[in-house]
């Protein structure tokens, strides 16, 4: 079978490049979009999914991990009476006030107290043992490289929280929030931050199971009871998506990262139509001559389908490499961004559905490819 | 090579139109472009149909391959009315029977010459290696197979014109049409192309129909039909006559 798709497409590259640019940066942007997305939106779960615990404690009706409220202290026996559970520790919040040394001013930041113990469960993913350790000293607090400059401290320089003095002792990566600052310490250190008198339990407690699979089970079973006073649970994972799912479609980011996917989407699809309607057009004399000859319509759409296809393989091959390298680039720059398998997959089909919508509208154009207009 | 019946034992004819008609546009900007003719073409014959511009010869080659609908009468190909099959049964038709030459050579620019010929013969359900056979034997017959790995950029007009009919000619059709298939030559290379489609005519017995205004054409065909306004005026033979052969006018 001669390919005269394949041989038209590489003899008559120039006219397929902007097709080809076209659906490629498409597929670029949707790429990038949705790594930023994910990146960001999914450093709102960083404290979860930077944590070991399989089940979290907290103030009922919590949307997101930074808007959590105080629980009574006493929930944490009614957990650990639980034969599931392993180990429970405290884990305390505090919106605290931060002023550096260097002129800053005031800085918002979302104080988190920890259990500082070698196997403490929060951030035992994202914190190397030995940093976590210097959390035990008094007034001793680590940040993020990210946010050196915004907090105008380095290792072993002073600063203030909510008035209180503390020492930055270790410098964290990957810890980077949205909307604010992460600032680590103990919990004792937290204790002492936090201002407000009304706040004379934990934040949440978080518990690790001895079979992490039981999480739903185990957050089933201990909800519900009131004898300390308001308090729910959750697994890990459902607190996660729930914080990810409140700053993607509460605060309306969301909505904007899926009206910019549809921009694309629909002018990608515009010029890449255009580029295989301008091909089409540019051989209809050939294509009608080989519908006199017998060759069936049905014949000559599939060889357009064929081009849209490989102009939308090549553009998405284009966006993979360049997109990779650009990843790559913002993970060295400290850019929150993340690809997993269902992003990338959800790229390709948006590239190919792209190349497939453009060469439907592209096969219309055949119409015109009719063998009795050569007879003129 | 072909099973087509020679005049001589059957009064079949190739071709067959009975009063047909063919308008073009809409309401008072109507154009009558075939007035009720009538038009017998025999087999295995070189037949030209000369005539001014807008005469409606090459609304009749349309017409006679089936590439156009009439308005009124039928049309008989090779036995078929061709009337009453649907679209899909006139590509069968057409990719069985007939090949086309125009005057343009509507080569694909991405192809070789080989491809050109091959394309058309893949969707004929021949094997690999029956087609390439094929499209070998025409080219050589056309006398492009040593140019044969060559795209039409670096071939010259006579010379993709051959290729064109290569490609009519390897689908062995029974029905050849050509429209002005030397209008775009110079005389030596429209010369050739002449002496290639009589050659086909008498060689493979392949009824040929072509349409042209060239002169040069009209020595060579075997009948020579003259066309104005839509009606054949005259009806010429240049050799031995055919018995059956006659041309009602109205």
């Amino acid at each position: 079978m001669v390919a005269l798709a394949r041989k038209t497409l590489i003899y008559e590259w120039r006219r397929f490049l902007p097709a080809m640019l076209a659906v490629g940066f498409a597929g670029l942007l949707q790429l990038l979009q949705i790594a930023l997305v994910l990146g960001i939106f999914g450093s709102t779960s960083i404290y979860i999914t930077g944590s070991s615990a399989d089940v979290w404690v907290g103030y009922p009706g919590t949307q997101s991990v930074g808007q959590g409220r105080a629980i009574n202290a006493g929930v944490e026996s009614r957990v650990l009476m639980d034969p599931a559970v392993e180990r429970v520790e405290p884990y305390i919040w505090v919106d605290g006030d931060w002023r550096g040394p260097h002129e800053t001013g005031g800085v918002s930041v979302f104080v988190s107290g920890i259990d500082p113990s070698p196997n403490g469960l929060m951030f035992s993913k994202a914190l190397p043992a030995s940093l976590r350790a210097r959390l035990a000293e008094p007034d001793a607090v680590i940040v993020d490289r990210s946010v050196l400059d915004q907090l105008g401290v380095g290792l072993g320089e002073t600063a203030t929280i909510n008035g209180h003095q503390v020492t930055v002792v270790g410098i964290s990566t990957g810890l980077r929030a949205l909307g604010g600052i992460n600032v680590l310490c103990s919990l004792d250190t937290a204790r002492q931050l936090d201002g407000d008198p009304e706040d004379i339990g934990p934040t949440y407690l978080v518990a690790k199971l001895y079979h992490p699979a039981q999480a739903d089970a185990v957050a089933q079973r201990l909800r519900g009871d009131t004898a300390f006073g308001p308090y729910t649970t959750w697994s890990a994972q459902d607190f996660a998506n729930r914080s990810v799912r409140y700053w993607m479609f509460d605060t309306g980011a969301g909505a904007g990262v899926l009206f910019l996917a549809g921009i694309v989407f629909l002018v990608g699809a515009a010029i890449t139509s255009q580029t295989l309607i301008a091909a089409v057009n540019g051989s209809v004399r050939e294509y009608a001559t080989l519908n006199a000859l017998g060759v069936g319509v049905a014949a000559l759409r599939r060889v357009v389908l064929e081009q849209a296809f490989w102009v939308g393989a090549l553009g998405l091959l284009g966006a993979s490499v360049l997109g990779m390298v650009l990843l790559l680039l913002a993970r060295s720059q400290d850019v929150p961004v993340v690809l997993n398998v269902p992003a990338a997959l959800a790229c390709i089909v948006l590239v190919m559905g792209l190349a497939a919508i453009s060469g439907l509208a592209a096969m219309r154009s055949l119409r015109r490819a009719d063998p009795a207009t050569l007879l003129r | 090579m072909l099973n087509v019946p020679s005049p001589a034992d059957s009064p079949l004819p190739a071709l067959q139109a009975e009063a047909v008609s063919k308008a073009f546009g809409t309401g008072n900007l109507r154009t009558q472009v075939l007035d009720n003719l009538s038009l017998r073409i025999e087999a295995g014959e070189l037949t030209l149909i000369s005539g001014p511009s807008g005469c409606g010869k090459s609304t009749l080659l349309a017409i006679l391959s089936g590439l156009q609908k009439v308005d009124n009468g039928r049309v008989l190909a090779l036995g078929s009315e061709l009337g009453q099959l649907d679209l899909k049964a006139l590509e069968r038709f057409r990719l069985e029977h007939t090949g086309f030459v125009f005057q343009g050579f509507n080569l694909f620019p991405a192809l070789s010459a080989f491809e050109q010929v091959e394309l058309p013969l893949n969707h004929m359900g021949l094997s690999r290696s029956e087609a390439r056979e094929r499209a070998h034997c025409s080219l050589d017959e056309v006398g492009m197979a040593r140019r044969m790995k060559l795209r039409p950029s670096e071939l010259s007009g006579g010379e993709k014109q051959r290729v064109a009919i290569a490609r009519a000619l390897a689908k062995e059709p029974e029905l050849l049409f050509a429209d002005e298939p030397t209008s775009a030559l110079d005389a030596a290379n429209g010369q050739m192309i002449i002496d290639i489609l009589h050659r086909i005519a008498r060689i493979h017995g392949t009824t040929v129909l072509c349409v042209s205004h060239d002169p040069r054409l009209v020595i060579h065909a075997d009948r020579v039909l003259s066309m104005e306004d839509g009606r054949i005026l005259s009806d010429r033979r240049n050799q031995a006559p055919v018995i059956d052969s006659k041309v009602v006018s109205q």
